[in-house]
């Protein structure tokens, strides 16, 4: 198994992740690979209700977030926890040919998107780069953009 | 940090195969919800969610076959299909469970899945139906570095120039392996806004997305060079990236800006209207969730830990006997020493924490029926299907509780039974009108517990059984000789179809009526310590019953002796307790009876039946006890030495090369170390009957 650095906050503390998936098998299976980048899982959740609770307990650097789900589906769950805390970084999991429904959670805020089956390799260069992202430094002067060097 | 992979890959394959087969079942649900009613959307988006799920488990396990096969089928199950095609799409989805289960089985045997032919022809044939798909909007790739702005859009960058903004001319290669384009394009366009003002962008909107390859825009930003190219490397998703200052245009004409801002200020109203709508849209369509956030806080626990934990208990209460035996011995030595009573008082307090973790554990065994009764609509509505008849299943009871093994041991007779109310208990839709019977026949499946035990019970209001007709039939498959089959009362004629080899139906069907099943009812409650009674009423229909210890981990029993050793019965099965002399015990075809209220009661002395040897040798007695043992229609009597008491037992099973005897179900110790040994009290009774004639044992 192919071995990653450590993924870590800016403070240098591990990643906090909340997962959600109504697949307990693939909720698992993300966990497996959060662990492998070093991260923490900080929750989980299998419902769309249960992911926006969870978020406002958690406050997660990173949401991994199924798309299909009962309840309250994905694209919903990222457009309220989006509305209440715009910097959230949410990132998409689902599988080819669900297009539509990935393009509505972009649109609502979600930051980046993977496919099922999720690849480690894949997964690791997606959260990096989602973490690299300092949500202060949308439209902001230069002298705060170059903080991703630290 | 990572575990071996073989290890991670053995959890979660055990994993998949237990949410996949739970799966198979919301599958087989959904499907029989879409036959009564077809172009449901709300039951096809459930199936669509229950396949895309087990798509994207399937593959991540690395079952491919399996992940493309779900993937065909949910690309069929859209609302426009189902509208045109509802009742074949039913049919569908429960072929579809159907080659889905043989898959899952093959692969958990690690063996190659079988081609699932029928279902692809299926699919094909759903597909051929007037495809509603809309084709895609082609737009002609354009070279990296084009940058082929409008006036309007060159005028803009002027401004932002102007305003000592820097300008970006950005061009974006999708990566060429991306499937999803346009969701690519998207997350490009919210990156690019997130940078700064995307003042122009190709393709302009997503439905162009579909198909290109490169993206080009012109942003204004704050940010470096290096930052910006930085946000534009999107993992996944761009292959390549451009970046470059975008010369400066010529001097704007601020009239014809302002008439230009002022356009783009209505058109921004105006999406955020539609913003604003799409959400009331979707919030519309969500549903509470409390169902979910309880199954949410379940756990999947390994059986084995369970057992671990009851096993403690069970030594636990051999403790708590241990210690109630040296009380009693402190309370004989020191009757008026204080301490008695605290002792005692701490004892009563522990035994109550005891007896309170005893149940609590028996719970978490405990599973409501509704787990068994689930996989039943599917059933009957397939054997009633490939018999042409139209049967009804009712189900009730489904919340009762009981033990997960004792649940799992029941499925396959339970099975049996009601394919074979279905396929013979259920009269034909013409023979049932003409007894003045609905055409549709019912079946009905009902549970509840009484005493320590739970009943599950099979209905069915068809033609019943003809004691008869089955006495006719035993004696023609020579199960019987005829003076014998005329001696059976009608009960026990109606469980002669528990015997092996018996079958009612006249015919052999594909269904059931192999002769084989029916035995398998009585071999599976036996094992449990269980019973089956039946009755039936001919042309009224018959009802069975199966009745078996709620958990098979601890039961109440009554403890005797019999030459010298220690015995148990399940109290359950004792019906009563009386004292008889010599003299009463009468002789009849080589066996001991006793005339009990004006009925005979075939007596059984343990150590004749298992030719015991006697570890003490006492008197002959005069007096003897004699407990009525009752199994289901039948009764005993066990002739005993002494009556010891009553006491719950934690049964340890026996490993078979101790114990040779199936007379003994298995083994418990008391508190003071004694083994003692339960009578396995069905295994008795067949005993009994194998050695005389059926009718001698009422």
């Amino acid at each position: 198994m192919k071995q990653f650095a450590a993924l870590l906050r800016k403070d240098n503390q591990p990643v906090r992740y909340l997962v959600v998936d109504d697949s307990v098998f693939a909720r698992k299976n993300l966990i497996k690979m959060i662990e492998m980048f070093g991260g923490e899982v900080a929750g989980e959740a299998g419902d769309g209700l249960t992911a926006i609770a969870e978020f406002n307990r958690i406050s997660p650097d990173i949401v991994l977030m199924d798309i299909t789900m009962p309840q309250m589906e994905g694209i919903e769950a990222v457009e309220r926890i989006v509305r209440q805390h715009a910097n959230a970084r949410i990132v998409m999991v689902s599988s080819v040919g669900y297009q539509e429904n990935i393009l509505a959670a972009l649109q609502k805020g979600a930051k980046h998107f993977v496919q099922k089956p999720v690849k480690p390799e894949v997964l690791y260069e997606i959260l990096r780069y989602v973490l690299s992202d300092d949500p202060n430094a949308v439209g902001a002067p230069v002298a705060l953009a170059g903080e991703h060097r630290s | 940090m990572s575990r071996p992979p073989d290890d991670r890959g053995g959890e979660l394959r055990a994993l998949f195969f237990e949410s996949a087969n739970e799966i198979l079942q919301s599958l087989n649900e959904a499907g029989l919800e879409l036959e009564a009613r077809p172009s449901d959307e709300e039951v096809i988006r459930r199936i669509r969610r229950a396949i895309h799920t087990l798509k994207g488990d399937s593959a991540a396990c690395g079952f491919h076959r399996l992940s493309e096969l779900a993937h065909e089928l949910e690309d069929v199950l859209t609302p426009q299909v189902a509208q045109a095609r509802g009742a074949d799409l039913a049919e569908l989805v429960l072929t579809a469970a159907d080659s889905f289960g043989a898959m899952l089985t093959c692969y958990q045997r690690r063996k190659e899945p079988p081609a699932v032919d029928a279902l692809h022809a299926m699919i094909r044939k759903l597909l051929e139906a007037p495809a509603s798909r809309k084709a895609a909007v082609s737009a002609e790739p354009q070279l990296p570095g084009q940058f082929a702005w409008t006036e309007y859009e060159q005028l803009m960058i002027s401004e932002a120039v102007h305003r000592g903004e820097i300008v970006y001319n950005v061009a974006l290669r999708i990566d060429p392996n991306s499937l999803m384009r346009a969701a690519a394009f998207q997350l490009i366009r919210n990156v690019l806004h997130g940078s700064g003002t995307v003042i122009a962008l190709r393709p302009e909107d997503n439905v162009a997305a579909a198909t290109v390859e490169i993206v080009e825009a012109a942003l204004a930003s704050f940010q470096s060079e290096e930052r910006l190219l930085q946000r534009c490397r999107i993992p996944s998703i761009v292959a390549d990236v451009r970046l470059e200052r975008a010369a400066n245009a010529e001097t704007p004409e601020h009239e014809l800006l302002g008439d230009l801002l002022e356009a783009q200020a209505a058109k921004l109203a105006a999406g955020v209207a539609d913003t604003h709508e799409s959400a009331l849209a979707s919030s519309s369509s969500s549903s509470g969730s409390a169902a979910t956030a309880v199954a949410e806080s379940t756990l999947r626990v390994d059986a084995a830990r369970v057992d671990a934990v009851m096993n403690l208990v069970g030594e636990l209460i051999i403790g708590k006997s241990m210690l109630n035996r040296t009380l009693t011995e402190f309370d004989q030595k020191h009757a008026r020493d204080p301490l008695r009573a605290k002792l005692a008082d701490a004892m009563a307090f522990q035994a109550r924490i005891l007896d309170e973790l005893h149940k609590c554990v028996l719970k978490i065994r405990m599973v409501p029926v509704e787990q068994l009764f689930r996989r039943f609509p599917r059933l009957v509505r397939d054997v009633a299907k490939q018999c042409g008849k139209d049967v009804a299943l009712e189900l009730s009871g489904q919340n009762t509780d009981l033990d997960k093994g004792i649940l799992d041991a029941l499925a396959e007779p339970l099975m049996h039974l009601v394919r074979n109310s279905v396929d013979h208990g259920i009269e034909p839709a013409e023979e049932r009108v003409s007894a003045g019977k609905p055409a549709r026949g019912t079946v009905y499946l009902n549970a509840y517990h009484q005493g320590t035990q739970v009943v599950i019970e099979v209905r069915d209001d068809g033609r019943g059984m003809d004691p008869a007709q089955l006495r006719a039939r035993a004696v023609e498959k020579g199960i019987l000789k005829l003076d014998e089959a005329k001696r059976l009362t009608d009960q026990e004629t109606l469980n002669l179809i528990f015997e092996s080899g018996f079958s009612t139906a006249s015919e052999v069907t594909e269904v059931s009526g192999r002769g084989i099943g029916m035995d398998v009812v009585r071999t599976v409650l036996d094992r449990l310590k269980g019973t089956v009674h039946i009755s039936s009423q001919l042309g009224r229909g018959t009802i069975i019953q199966l009745r078996a210890p709620l958990t098979l981990a601890s039961i109440q029993t009554l403890l005797f002796r019999v030459g010298g050793r220690l015995f148990a019965v399940p109290l359950s099965s004792v019906v009563e307790i009386t004292r008889i002399t010599d003299p009463e015990i009468h002789r009849v075809d080589q066996r001991e009876v006793l005339r009990l209220r004006e009925q005979i009661l075939t007596l059984v002395r343990l150590d004749h039946l298992s030719r015991l040897r006697s570890i003490d040798t006492q008197p002959v007695r005069k007096k003897h006890f004699v407990i009525v043992i009752g199994a289901a229609e039948k009764r005993f009597g066990l002739v005993v030495d002494s009556l010891v008491g009553e006491e719950e037992l934690v049964i340890k099973a026996l490993p078979g090369e101790i114990v040779s005897s199936d007379l003994v179900s298995g083994a418990s110790i008391l508190g003071d170390g004694t083994v003692v040994l339960i009578l396995n009290v069905p295994a008795v009774l067949s005993r009994l009957s194998r050695a005389t004639p059926l009718g001698a044992i009422a």
